[in-house]
């Protein structure tokens, strides 16, 4: 069973950057102007799913 | 590419920047990540008057509407009025935000500036510790641009602080997480800009109406991402428009999404470089708004930097005029307020009803944070003073010797 890790939905995100700015371990930056989670520095602390004002951030595991 | 200068950003701390910067005979580049200036919108779009005694817009293009005032309810729909006749017409505008942005990077061209648009930066070109320039993303290519200066203007999301050793992680807890809908056909007659508060309604933050004309209102939240839970605002926000009778008939033409940081300001100056508005975290943690701020910043580090060019000089040292600046108008109102609203968490909503109940007769003289907050401090139980002044001893000595 792999690990638990926060995937933004690009179909859903509105590219506010709320997401980028509270990640502690900054994996999270722009790709084609959405929100694009890095799964290898991705600590799944949830903080990024909890902010998200519209729900776009799931949760994927690899 | 070789510039004086590259602003990465082109919202409206970018472009004001800019043209300061290039007026001061600086050759400036702006990057900018996205297709167009000022699109998508990410903001409320109320602005002070004060930007009338500025002079750094032209035009009337950007004014959707004027203020005449405010009215802040409490959980308990208690109403405290500022009204504009009682501030010598003082509040303010709805603007339309796209408008506003294009038309002062439309000044800061005019100026001289380039504006480069699709261009996103992806880390700083580093000699050794020294910055010399960004590397930026352009379609499938990548590009280097050098610069003696290079200025983080790239917003909520900043990586440029990063990237030069500065710490902008924001806490979640310093963070507004926000959605807006632009809604017609409602029923909103005056040019009142409502707010509502109350944690079941906003938790650590409030519920905005603000009117762009004639039965069109930008109808926003901002709850404090600490609090959030995932889509926690727009279903929040969903359920005021759902219980508002104003709201029965609109229609959306404009849904966004966004992020306010309500923190204290970062360090702002490295060596060759500086950071501005919501990169510097230069908003107001109360009302979370930071367009002023970008105007009056963005004119102090234009000015500064193009001092700077003309010295050739681009040390932390020579760039920290920008810093003292900056702190000296605005920096002391941001760490002031960051207190009240880390005050405003610890306050029930019973206290915000009693608050309000008090203040639901004044006729206030000043409309701005400021003068609610001096008005709402005379008013507040003796408990809560306490409480603050023994959690916030500290912070408040250090304000108070400034």
């Amino acid at each position: 069973m792999g690990k638990p890790k926060a995937n933004v939905d690009k179909k859903i995100c509105l590219a506010c950057g709320g997401c980028i700015s509270v990640c502690p371990q900054d994996a999270i930056s722009w790709i084609g102007n959405k929100a694009e989670v890095n799964p290898e520095k991705c600590i799944s602390c949830a903080i990024c799913i909890k902010t998200c004002p519209i729900g776009a951030i799931g949760v994927e595991v690899y | 590419m070789k510039y004086d200068v590259v602003i990465v950003g082109s919202g409206p701390a970018g472009s004001v920047t800019a043209r300061f910067a290039a007026e001061g005979g600086a050759k400036v580049l702006v990057i900018e990540r996205r297709a167009e200036v000022g699109v998508p919108v990410f903001c409320g779009e109320g602005i002070s008057r004060k930007i009338d005694e500025w002079k750094i817009i032209e035009g009337k293009r950007w004014i959707a509407g004027r203020m005449d005032g405010a009215r802040i309810y409490s959980p308990d729909k208690t109403c405290v009025t500022l009204r504009a006749e009682q501030a010598g017409n003082e509040t303010g505008y709805v603007i339309y935000r796209d408008i506003f942005d294009q038309e002062l990077a439309r000044s800061a061209i005019k100026a001289g500036a380039t504006f480069m648009m699709n261009t996103q930066a992806i880390g700083l070109i580093k000699q050794g510790d020294k910055i010399i320039g960004v590397r930026a993303k352009r379609f499938d290519g990548e590009l280097e641009i050098e610069a003696s200066i290079v200025v983080g203007a790239d917003g909520v999301e900043s990586k440029i602080g990063q990237w030069a050793g500065i710490n902008t992680h924001l806490d979640s807890k310093d963070l507004e997480t926000c959605a807006q809908y632009t809604l017609t056909n409602i029923d909103v007659k005056d040019a009142y800009c409502d707010f509502y508060l109350g944690k079941e309604i906003a938790p650590g933050g409030y519920i905005w109406v603000f009117p762009k004309g004639k039965n069109v209102a930008n109808v926003g939240i901002g709850i404090l991402a600490s609090l959030s839970e995932a889509g926690r605002a727009k279903k929040l926000l969903d359920e005021f428009i759902t219980k508002d009778p104003r709201m029965k008939n609109g229609s959306p033409i404009r849904f966004l999404a966004g992020a306010v940081p309500v923190a204290n300001p970062v360090e702002t100056v490295r060596d060759n470089l500086l950071l501005i508005g919501d990169a510097a975290r230069h908003v107001d943690p109360i009302t979370g708004g930071g367009l002023t701020h970008c105007l009056e910043g963005g004119k102090i580090a234009g000015e500064v930097i193009a001092k700077a060019i003309k010295a050739r000089d681009f040390s932390q040292g020579f760039l920290s005029e920008y810093e003292t600046r900056w702190k000296e108008a605005f920096g002391q109102k941001i760490k002031r307020n960051y207190l009240v609203k880390e005050l405003m968490l610890d306050m029930d909503d019973k206290t915000f009803n009693k608050l309000a109940y008090e203040l639901k007769d004044v006729k206030f003289e000043e409309i701005s944070t400021h003068g609610l907050v001096k008005e709402v401090a005379k008013h507040l139980p003796i408990s809560t003073k306490l409480n603050a002044l023994i959690k916030y001893r500290k912070e408040i000595k250090e304000i108070k010797k400034k």
